[in-house]
C-alpha cells in the first residue's frame, strides 16, 4: 500500500501500467536456472545421465562431477519419438491457457520473435539469434512450457530413462538398501504457476519388497541422490509408509501406502501453494504448505531399489482422477473470493485515498456511484447522447426515490435508520455531460459535414488549447481541410454546371448545399439566381458560380500557403502537398484510392476523430473512456500477476467472466 | 506489452449488463438502439423487477408478492427462504405501522409454522417479534432496530431481485462491479509484490 504512487489525474491517461512498467523488468524467475531441452540419448554418449550440477550455467553444465561413479553405458536407444501431446483439458481453466504448451520443438514460435522485435526494439537479445532458451524474458506473452518428460540430464545415474522420457527404472549393481542409494528425477521443464493447478499421475509398474517410492515436487537445485521430501525445497508422498515428507527426514502420516499397479496422482494448487494427492482416482486431501513459493517447481519422483519402476502420465493419457472437475471447482471458488473481497479505496481518486485510510472498505453505495459515473462518462465519450440523458435522469430519480422513502421513516425509530441514511445526497452525481457532449458533438459533426468554419470557431471558443497545441498542428489540419472542402465545393459546382446543360429537372440544387460558407460567397455574387430555388439557374450563371468558387478556393489556398511557408515540419509539408494535390482531380470526392483518403468522407471521419480525442486530451480526460481503461488496466495487472507466479490470477478469467455469455 | 483483446462491442455489452441488472430500463432501451446492442432480456421484465423493488422499498409487501407471482408463479413455491423473507418483511411493516394485533395474528398464522420447520427462520422470527417489546423511540439493540431501517427493506428487495435474475438465468453479479473488484484485487496484489508503481484512475 505504502508503495503506491499517486499520479495526478490529468496524467492518468498516459500512466497505464502498460506505460509504467518497462518490458525489461519482467524477468521470469524460471530463467534464473538453466532451462534445458530434452535430448535424444545416443548410445555413444558415455554418461548420458549425469548428476545435476548445482546452479551452474548451461555452458558449464557438461563438466563432469568427480563424484560421479563409473557406470555401465546405457543400451542403445532408438531416436526419440515425439513427446508432444495436446495440452490437457483441465488446463483450459487457466486464463493463460493460450500460452501453455507441451510442444518442445526447437524453433521458437514465430509470434514470440515478432513480439521481441516489435515491442522491445532496444533489447539486446534481438541482436543474437534467438536461442532455444528464451533467454532474458522480455515479454509477458512468451509461451510457457509444460513438463512433458523426465530430464535425462539431471536424473540420477541409477535411473534408466525410457526413450519417450516417461518411464524410470532403478538399476544398480549394489544390493544394499540405504538412503544414500536413493535416486530421483525431475522433469525438464518447471511447472508454470500460470496453470493455476497442475496435476500429474504416476503408475507403479514394479516394485521391490516395499515400494520405497516418493512422488512429489522438487526445486531446481535439489540433490537427486535423495528421495523427494527429504531435502530442502522438496515434497513427497512415500509408498512404503504412506507418509508425507516436506523437507524432513521423518514423515507425517498422510495416506495409505501404495505399491504395484497403483496410480498416484500429484497436484499443486498455486492459488494456495498447497499440494494434494490421489490414489487410484480417489482424492486423499490437501497436504503441505508453501509448496514452491519463490522457486521453480518440478514434478519429481524418487526410487530406492533395484527393479522399481514407474511410468508417468503428464496428461497425454486420460487421468484416473477427475482433475477437470476439481480444477473447475477451485477456479470458481478462487473467482468468488476475488470478487467478494472488499474494494480497496486506493483504486479511487487520490483525494479520497488521502483522506481515508486504505483499510476502510468501500461501501456498496460508493461503488454504485462510481460505476454510475463511469458508465455516464462512457456514454458521453462515445456520444450516446440519448442514453446518457436518460440514464442521468434515472439515476436522479432513484436518488430522489431513495431519499423520499427514507424521509417517510419516523425520526429516531432506531439507530439503524440513522446510519443507513447518511450516505444519500440527491444529485451527488455531478457530471455536466450535456454541455460537454453538445459542444463536442457539434464540433465533430461540423467536421463530418464539411463545415470547417464552424468547427474552427467552436473549437477556438471552447477549446483554444487544442488549436494551439503542437505549434498549431490541429489548426493547420483544419485549415487545409477547409481548403479541400472549398475545392470539393467547386468541383460539385462544375459537375452541376455540366449537368445543367443536359438535365433540366433538378430542383433546389444550391439550396441544399451543405457547405454554407462557400454557398454564401457564391450567393453574394449571384444573388439573383440563388434566391429563386424554383427556377433553374442558367448554364452561364452556373459557370460563373463555379469559376467564382474555384477562385475563392485558390485564393484561400494561396493565403494558407503564405501563412505556413516557413513551417518546415515534415508533417506540415506533407499535409500541404496532399491537400493541394486534390485540385488535380475532376471529382476528388469520388476519385477513390489515395485521393479519397485525403479528400473523401473517410478523411473527414479521421479528422473528426482526431479532433474529438484532442479535445478530450486537452480537458485532461483520457482519450479512451475510463471504463475501458479500467478493463485494460485490470487485464494487464492480472496477466502480469499470472505470469509472475500468482496462481490465483490464472483463475481470474476475464475473457470468460466478462466477455462471453 | 500484452495486448488486451477488447472491442467497443464488448464494452457496450458490459454497460448493457449493468443497465439491465440495476434496472435502468429506459436507459437500456435507448442504449440498445443507439449502440446497437442486442437486449439480453425482455425489457418488460426489467420494469417488473423494478416495480417489485419499489414496492418493497415503499413497504408494500403484499403488492410485491402479487407482482412476483405475476412475473414467475413458481418462484416463491420453489424458494421457501425467499418467501419467508417476504413474509418477515410483511410482519415488520405491520409492526412499523403499529398494527400490533394484525402483526401477532399474521405471525401466528403464517410464520410460526415455518419457524418450526427451520431453525434459522425461527431465529429471525423471534428477532422480529421482539420488536414488539420496544417502544418506537426506545433504544432497542441495534441488531433488532435494524429491522426497521430502510436498509432492511433494501436487503429484502435485493434478495428478491437476485432470485428473479437467477430464475431468468441472467447473472446476478453485476459484471462491472466484479470488474472493479478484480481491478482492486490486482492492484493490491501488485502493491504487495514489487516496486511496481500503481496507478490511480477513478
Amino acid at each position: 500500500m505504502s508503495r503506491q504512487v499517486a499520479i495526478p489525474r490529468s496524467a492518468s491517461s498516459a500512466r497505464n501500467i502498460e506505460d509504467i512498467i518497462p518490458a525489461r523488468s519482467f524477468t521470469n524467475r524460471s530463467h534464473t536456472s538453466p532451462v534445458r531441452q530434452p535430448r535424444i540419448i545416443h548410445a555413444n554418449v558415455d554418461h548420458p545421465c549425469l548428476p545435476a550440477p548445482v546452479a551452474s550455467p548451461p555452458t558449464t553444465r557438461t563438466r563432469r562431477s568427480s563424484s560421479t561413479a563409473p557406470r555401465a553405458p546405457r543400451p542403445p536407444v532408438p531416436p526419440s519419438s515425439p513427446v508432444s501431446f495436446p495440452v490437457p483439458a483441465y488446463l483450459n481453466h487457466s486464463s493463460l491457457r493460450h500460452l501453455l504448451q507441451t510442444d518442445v520443438s526447437p524453433t521458437l514460435p514465430i509470434t514470440h520473435r515478432q513480439y521481441l522485435s516489435s515491442t522491445d526494439s532496444d533489447d539486446d537479445s534481438n541482436v543474437s539469434p534467438p536461442p532455444r532458451d528464451p533467454g532474458p524474458v522480455t515479454s509477458l506473452d512468451h509461451p510457457l512450457q509444460l513438463p512433458t518428460r523426465w530430464d535425462s540430464e539431471t536424473c540420477h545415474q541409477h535411473l534408466s530413462l525410457s526413450d519417450n522420457g516417461r518411464e524410470l527404472t532403478f538399476q544398480s549393481a549394489s544390493s544394499t538398501t540405504t538412503d544414500s542409494n536413493a535416486a530421483a528425477a525431475r522433469t525438464v521443464q518447471p511447472i508454470p504457476p500460470a496453470c493455476g493447478i497442475y496435476y500429474y499421475e504416476v503408475k507403479v509398474q514394479s516394485k521391490g519388497q516395499k515400494a520405497y517410492i516418493s512422488i512429489g515436487f522438487a526445486g531446481p537445485n535439489v540433490r537427486t541422490s535423495r528421495l523427494p521430501g527429504w531435502e530442502p525445497d522438496s515434497w513427497g508422498y512415500h509408498g512404503d509408509d504412506g507418509c508425507s515428507f516436506a523437507t524432513e527426514k521423518k514423515g507425517t502420516a498422510y495416506g495409505p501406502t501404495f505399491g504395484l499397479d497403483d496410480v498416484i496422482g500429484c497436484g499443486i494448487d498455486f492459488t494456495t501453494h498447497r499440494a494434494f494427492y490421489t490414489k487410484n482416482g480417489v482424492f486423499l486431501g490437501l497436504v503441505f504448505e508453501n509448496v514452491g513459493k519463490g522457486i521453480d517447481l518440478y514434478p519429481s519422483v524418487g526410487l530406492q531399489h533395484t527393479g522399481e519402476s514407474i511410468k508417468v502420465n503428464f496428461g497425454h493419457e486420460p487421468f484416473k482422477f477427475d482433475i477437470e472437475d476439481y480444477v473447475s471447482e477451485q477456479r470458481t471458488q478462487t473467482w468468488k473470493s476475488i470478487i467478494n473481497s472488499p474494494l480497496n479505496p486506493s483504486i479511487f481518486s487520490k483525494e479520497k485515498t488521502a483522506s481515508s485510510p486504505s483499510n476502510v472498505a468501500v461501501s456498496d453505495e460508493q461503488t454504485k456511484l462510481t460505476i454510475n459515473k463511469l458508465v455516464l462518462s462512457y456514454l458521453a465519450h462515445h456520444g450516446y447522447v440519448k442514453t446518457a440523458r436518460t440514464f442521468q435522469k434515472q439515476i436522479q430519480d432513484v436518488e430522489m426515490f431513495d431519499a423520499y422513502t427514507e424521509s417517510t421513516f419516523a425520526p429516531g425509530s432506531g439507530p439503524g435508520s440513522a446510519s443507513a441514511s447518511t450516505s444519500h445526497t440527491p444529485g451527488s452525481l455531478e457530471f455536466d455531460f450535456e454541455r460537454d457532449i453538445s459542444i463536442r458533438t457539434k464540433i465533430v459533426d461540423s467536421v463530418l459535414s464539411g463545415d470547417i468554419d464552424t468547427a474552427l470557431s467552436e473549437t477556438q471558443k471552447h477549446h483554444p488549447g487544442v488549436l494551439a497545441a503542437e505549434q498549431g498542428l490541429m489548426l493547420v489540419k483544419l485549415r487545409c481541410r477547409k481548403f479541400i472542402e472549398m475545392v470539393l465545393e467547386s468541383a460539385e459546382l462544375r459537375k452541376k454546371m455540366a449537368g445543367s446543360t443536359v438535365e433540366d429537372r433538378e430542383d433546389g440544387v444550391f439550396g441544399d448545399d451543405m457547405d454554407m460558407d462557400v454557398d454564401d460567397q457564391t450567393a453574394s455574387v449571384n444573388g439573383a439566381t440563388m434566391n429563386g430555388s424554383t427556377r433553374h439557374p442558367s448554364s452561364s450563371s452556373a459557370k460563373a458560380q463555379y469559376e467564382q468558387a474555384l477562385e475563392t478556393a485558390i485564393k484561400y489556398g494561396q493565403a494558407l500557403d503564405k501563412d505556413y511557408r516557413k513551417d518546415e515540419r515534415p508533417i506540415v509539408r506533407s499535409i500541404f502537398k496532399k491537400s493541394f494535390s486534390v485540385m488535380a482531380f475532376y471529382d476528388p470526392m469520388n476519385a477513390g484510392g489515395v485521393t479519397a483518403e485525403v479528400a473523401g468522407h473517410e478523411a473527414r471521419v479521421e479528422l473528426a476523430n482526431e479532433l474529438n480525442q484532442a479535445i478530450l486530451k486537452s480537458q485532461g480526460r483520457p482519450t479512451r473512456p475510463t471504463l475501458e481503461t479500467v478493463y485494460r488496466q485490470a487485464a494487464v495487472s492480472i496477466h502480469y500477476l499470472g505470469m509472475t507466479g500468482v496462481g490465483s490470477a490464472a483463475f481470474a478469467d476475464m475473457q470468460k467472466e466478462f466477455l462471453e455469455g | 506489452m500484452h495486448e488486451v483483446q477488447l472491442t467497443k462491442a464488448d464494452m457496450n455489452r458490459l454497460v448493457m449488463d449493468y443497465l439491465v441488472i440495476e434496472g435502468y430500463k429506459s436507459a437500456a432501451e435507448e442504449f440498445s438502439q443507439e449502440a446497437h446492442v442486442a437486449p439480453p432480456v425482455d425489457f418488460d421484465s426489467i420494469e417488473s423487477r423494478m416495480n417489485i423493488r419499489e414496492a418493497l422499498q415503499r413497504g408494500d409487501v403484499e403488492d410485491a408478492i402479487v407482482r412476483v407471482n405475476e412475473l414467475d408463479p413458481d418462484l416463491l413455491d420453489t424458494n421457501p427462504e425467499l418467501y419467508f423473507r417476504l413474509q418477515q418483511q410483511k410482519l415488520i411493516e405491520y409492526i412499523r405501522q403499529g398494527r400490533i394485533m394484525e402483526a401477532i395474528e399474521f405471525a401466528q398464522e403464517e410464520l410460526a409454522a415455518r419457524g418450526e420447520e427451520n431453525p434459522e427462520f425461527l431465529g429471525e422470527l423471534e428477532k422480529t417479534m421482539s420488536l414488539l417489546a420496544f417502544e418506537a423511540n426506545s433504544s432497542a439493540p441495534s441488531e433488532i432496530a435494524e429491522l426497521l431501517s430502510p436498509g432492511q427493506r433494501m436487503k429484502t428487495a435485493g434478495e428478491v431481485n437476485a432470485a428473479i435474475l437467477e430464475s431468468l438465468s441472467q447473472g446476478k453479479e453485476v459484471k462491472l462491479v466484479s470488474l472493479l473488484k478484480l481491478l482492486s484485487w490486482g492492484e493490491t496484489m501488485l502493491s504487495e509484490r514489487a516496486d511496481i508503481p500503481s496507478k490511480v484512475i477513478l
